[in-house]
């Protein structure tokens, strides 16, 4: 019987969260709590010659003042991949913003007047704004090389493939570095004790930020405790460990907790995505077959890796898009510059791979004649197919999905007409496909607990940071329905690692899978432990038993889940536990291969184009999920319109704009970020629900599809409605506006 | 991060410019702070006191003098008051549409027209629609009141020519000559405008309606256009090309064809505004559109007289 799953239920903190009552971590006083600050970098490379706090740290007020000189007993160096960046600044300065000390005073008044204290002698180096010097031989370098990480995808031969060819297309792609802009900037309190560290902090994934703060100042994992109340948004801005050891440092100096609550401006200066360069190379029969397919991608990781070689390695497998390649050869290399360090962001690597790799196929459909959707149907792989060497066969369907959002966007009424139509004489439609493939999931290791108690209500403990998307309610759904009690006698406390289970992560569109999976096991594990005490109470067989409704019921009768704890423990008392564990071995070791699922990407858009003028307005854009099994149907279509939205964002106007080093707009008002007014006039959320997935109940995750074909549904769009094809992104009123001119030759 | 300020808060304009001038530089006139606040935030502007005139009675009231046709609005009226004036509304329709267009409802809400025209900052609306009147602004100091046309109070970005000791009280707006029709269009997706281009039109005859109106003849137009450049402007010479012309003449695109005068005014216009390349685009992205949007703002200024005609262009 269902109770909740597939329900769109109330999620379970919307009062919180629309009344203000949420707490989140720079809501938190702790006691003897103080503020931090960070003086940072006006250079984007520099070597630092000499800090002088002495005068910052005489001021009354300040506690405490963090330079490269304070860090003794302390490893600085962190990095998911590569242990390239320091807490504060040490020899020198890899991008503007970078932070140089910090200060912990009684207030922030204190503190910004410290910071001006503080004399910081630099030398300015040249600096590397582009990939593409970077890479020159004698160009200046950030690190021992400029070259961060090259990563290979090989199989079949591309270069008989090409012989094999009736033709072959190559083109050049770029894509904008961009910022998340999570509401919540980066935000932690870090407090040293020569016991250990308690942090209070935005992060997705504590488990990992434990586990380097455990290593960087010297602590066994039991005495590290990372607790993340609700968080803001994430979108990878807030995976890893980012300003967490900073917090931890400047504890350890000032001796209280401190508070380091960064500003919009300072959140631009942590992470990004990745600029992306991408040459692509295909060769295709006349009758649309692919045959092989030649790829060479440059991502722009900024001044230290952060995720970036991960993000290289995602990005060249997910630009072979979800087709069969008899033959592909991938090389990704992720480079430094002198800028905000690139990391992970929703999707990593998939939109500027789906940029290049969907654009192009539009290109080559139009060049052979063949409709756009026909010529991706005729290559996409099928369920049950091998869809990169030696990994998990499709276990979906996007060739059903990329149909139905062409057949909600009204793709066969134009299909008739090869370009746009004219709506007046400044105004042009047109209609655009993109789709991807991303392999998600990370890796299955998730662990959960839930406890029963004696009047049988649940107290379900994660690890999944709850981050808005709704993975409290997710999980409080999947138990109620499991151990059939309804929503409101479950709890979910997440994300406090010396009270939760282990979790590896919240990201890569996982949770409610991975953890899904782990929170169902715990509440089967409960059951069983109920039924077992039914057995002893009714005198009978497991067999003859079934639970109902918050009861066990036996040949007529029933008796209450907490009446059975009373009657185990006697009065009062008690309570039982499941476990949850979801690791390779587990569940027959299905989950082991990579990647845990297959994610989708599909959009269809409708655009509506100025020409005089370049702006482009969307009245219809269509998104389409393969969620398996909805655990909750709202939530799910919020998630996946979030995902729309941010790629609209990327697509249209979001740019991080660096002169000389220096970063133009990192605030709202100079970088432009969607809002309720560009919204399509009408935004559509397709579920596919097959039952197919690993998680509970036949569902899997959903979250990051969304973002990865929005680029090239609108710039194909754009193409029908004009024959313009546009190679960069954002498509800005003036980029499109100069494309027009230059197709028209008056350029 | 705000640095700790004294805030002043007189209740007549003397006390306020008597403030002004005991602290010099050091001060600063707060009238809704929705620029100020924010470049203090940053630190890019830095005062010890500020001088809130939002409390002196009287400031934030709108006038309107049926004989005389003249408008008075105070500085401290909010955008979000202009939208909503009934006064505004029915004799001066394209300024409280207009300013319900400014920016968002927040800072509609608290920003004021007085802080807007004297902020100076050069992507902003109110400045250059305003142009469209020959709007004159009431300014107070230790000598007394002086009124100068709007044209002359802003220098450039930022810069009026406000003495430190002077407040910029009211804003005079007097109604358009009988039979003008006005219209601003602004274009641009940051939070600032990009540009924005105003026309205000007077056709002959005044009676024609349906496709008479394409043979009406224009006998006075005035064209502004702002937040491309340092600020905006009136442009004299796109204005002298549109007279004497009929409307079919200036806006033929229904046929398909180009008007000379039209795109030579565009172009002027364009010109005019001393569009800089900035995070909004090119200069010469914003010479182009400034010429689009005249053509389009021009159409809707004739349509507005007679929404029953749809221009080619609107």
């Amino acid at each position: 019987m269902t109770t909740t799953v597939g329900k769109p239920v109330p999620r379970i903190d919307a009062l919180d969260k629309v009344t203000g009552r949420a707490a989140y971590v720079g809501d938190l006083e702790i006691p003897g709590m103080v503020h931090g600050l960070i003086l940072r970098s006006p250079w984007p490379h520099a070597r630092v010659l000499s800090i002088d706090s002495t005068e910052a740290e005489r001021l009354p007020g300040v506690l405490g003042v963090l330079t490269r000189d304070h860090l003794e007993g302390i490893d600085a160096y962190f990095g998911s991949v590569v242990r390239d960046r320091p807490i504060v600044a040490m020899d020198k300065v890899r991008y503007q913003g970078e932070p140089v000390a910090a200060v912990a005073a009684r207030d922030l008044a204190t503190a910004q007047e410290a910071l001006e204290l503080i004399r910081v002698e630099y030398e300015e180096l040249p600096l590397v704004s582009e990939m593409e010097e970077a890479l020159v031989p004698g160009s200046p370098a950030l690190h021992e090389t400029n070259l961060c990480a090259e990563q290979h995808y090989d199989w079949g031969d591309v270069e008989e493939g090409f012989a094999q060819s009736d033709r072959v297309f190559e083109d050049t792609f770029t894509f904008p570095m961009v910022y998340h802009y999570a509401l919540e900037p980066h935000t932690s309190i870090g407090h040293y004790t020569n016991q250990g560290i308690t942090v209070w902090s935005t992060a997705q994934h504590p488990f990992l930020v434990r586990s380097d703060l455990a290593r960087m100042f010297g602590f066994s994992l039991h005495q590290v405790r990372i607790i993340v109340p609700y968080l803001g948004g994430g979108f990878g801005s807030k995976s890893y460990t980012k300003m967490e050891p900073l917090a931890v440092a400047l504890s350890k100096v000032a001796g209280r907790p401190v508070r380091l609550a960064l500003s919009v401006e300072e959140a631009f200066k942590t992470v990004r995505r990745h600029a992306a360069r991408l040459t692509v190379k295909t060769g295709v029969k006349l009758d649309g077959t692919f045959v092989a397919r030649e790829c060479l991608i440059y991502l722009d990781t900024g001044a230290y890796a952060d995720n970036g070689p991960l993000v290289a390695g995602r990005a060249g497998e997910r630009i072979a898009g979800p087709y069969r390649w008899p033959s592909l050869k991938v090389s990704s290399s992720a480079v430094y510059t002198n800028s905000t360090p690139a990391g992970s962001f929703r999707s990593i690597g998939a939109p500027q791979a789906a940029w290049a790799s969907e654009s192009q196929v539009d290109i080559i459909a139009h060049d052979l004649g063949i409709d756009p959707l026909e010529i991706r149907i005729k290559n996409m792989v099928s369920r049950g197919e091998e869809v990169r060497r030696g990994q998990r066969p499709l276990e979906g369907d996007p060739a059903t999905g990329l149909r139905l959002a062409a057949e909600a966007v009204g793709w066969d009424d134009e299909a008739a007409e090869e370009s746009g139509r004219a709506v007046s004489s400044a105004l042009v439609t047109g209609k655009g496909l993109g789709c991807n493939l991303s392999g998600v999931g990370s890796s299955p290791t998730s662990t959960a607990l839930v406890r029963m108690h004696v009047d049988g209500t649940l107290t379900v403990l994660v690890g999944t940071t709850e981050l808005g998307q709704g993975s409290r309610s997710a999980m409080a759904q999947v138990a109620s329905e499991e151990l059939t009690v309804p929503m409101d006698s479950v709890d979910v406390i997440s994300s406090d690692t010396s009270i939760v289970p282990y979790d590896r992560s919240t990201g890569s569109s996982r949770s409610t899978t991975l953890m899904g999976l782990a929170v169902q096991d715990g509440a089967i594990e409960v059951k069983d432990q109920l039924l077992e005490l039914a057995a002893l109470h009714f005198e009978s067989p497991v067999e003859e038993l079934s639970i109902e409704e918050g009861q066990v019921l036996c040949r007529g009768e029933s008796i209450g889940f907490g009446e059975l704890i009373q009657e185990e423990f006697g009065g009062v008392a008690g309570e039982l536990m499941g476990r949850g564990y979801v690791t390779p071995r587990s569940h027959g070791g299905r989950l082991a291969q990579s990647p845990v699922f297959w994610e989708v990407g599909i959009s269809a858009a409708e655009v509506e184009l100025d020409v005089e003028t370049g702006a482009i307005r969307i009245p219809h854009y269509v998104s389409v999920a393969d969620v398996g099994k909805a655990i909750n149907p709202q939530q799910c279509e919020g998630q996946d319109e979030g995902a729309a939205m941010q790629g609209l964002g990327h697509t249209l106007f979001e740019e991080m704009l660096y002169e000389d080093g220096q970063l133009l707009n990192p605030n709202l008002i100079d970088y432009k970020v969607p809002t309720f007014a560009e919204l399509p006039d009408k935004l559509e959320t397709i579920l596919i629900e097959n039952g197919d997935g690993p998680g509970p109940f036949g569902s899997k995750g959903l979250g990051e599809g969304g973002i990865v074909a929005a680029g090239p549904a609108v710039a194909n769009a754009i193409f029908r409605a004009t024959g313009v094809r546009i190679k960069e992104l954002p498509l800005t009123p003036e980029r499109v506006w100069r494309a027009l001119r230059r197709a028209r030759g008056q350029d | 991060m705000l640095r700790p300020f004294k805030l002043h808060e007189p209740t007549s304009v003397d006390d306020a410019v008597s403030l002004l001038g005991r602290f010099g530089e050091e001060a600063k006139v707060y009238c809704g702070g929705t620029e100020l606040l924010l470049a203090m935030k940053e630190g890019l502007l830095r005062y010890n006191h500020l001088v809130n005139i939002k409390t002196i009675p009287g400031l934030d009231e709108v006038g309107y003098d049926q004989g005389s046709g003249m408008l008075s609005i105070g500085a401290t009226v909010t955008h979000t008051a202009l939208e909503h004036s009934p006064q505004i509304q029915s004799h001066f329709p394209m300024i409280a549409e207009a300013e319900g267009n400014v920016a968002n409802v927040r800072v509609r809400n608290v920003g004021t027209i007085g802080g807007n025209l004297c902020f100076s900052e050069p992507h902003s609306d109110p400045g250059a629609f305003l142009l469209l009147f020959d709007t004159q602004v009431e300014i107070q100091g230790p000598g007394g009141q002086r009124t100068i046309p709007l044209a002359e109070l802003t220098l450039g970005p930022f810069e009026t020519c406000l003495e430190d000791d002077e407040v910029l009280t009211r804003i005079l707006v007097p109604q358009f000559p009988q039979g003008m029709t006005g219209a601003y269009l602004k274009f641009g997706y940051h939070a600032r405008p990009t540009l924005g281009v105003g026309v205000s039109v007077r056709v002959e005859p005044t009676t024609s309606d349906g496709e008479h109106i394409e043979r009406a003849v224009v006998t006075e137009v005035r064209v502004a256009v702002g937040s491309a450049g340092p600020k905006a402007v009136r442009v004299a010479e796109a204005e002298q090309l549109l007279m004497g012309k009929t409307v079919a003449e200036l806006l033929p695109g229904s046929n398909g064809g180009e008007s000379s005068n039209m795109n030579e005014a565009s172009r002027l216009a364009g010109r005019a505004a001393d569009a800089m390349d900035d995070i909004h685009g090119s200069g010469e992205y914003k010479e182009h559109m400034i010429g689009v949007f005249l053509k389009r703002a021009f159409a809707k200024a004739v349509n507005t007289r007679q929404p029953t005609v749809q221009s080619p262009l609107s």
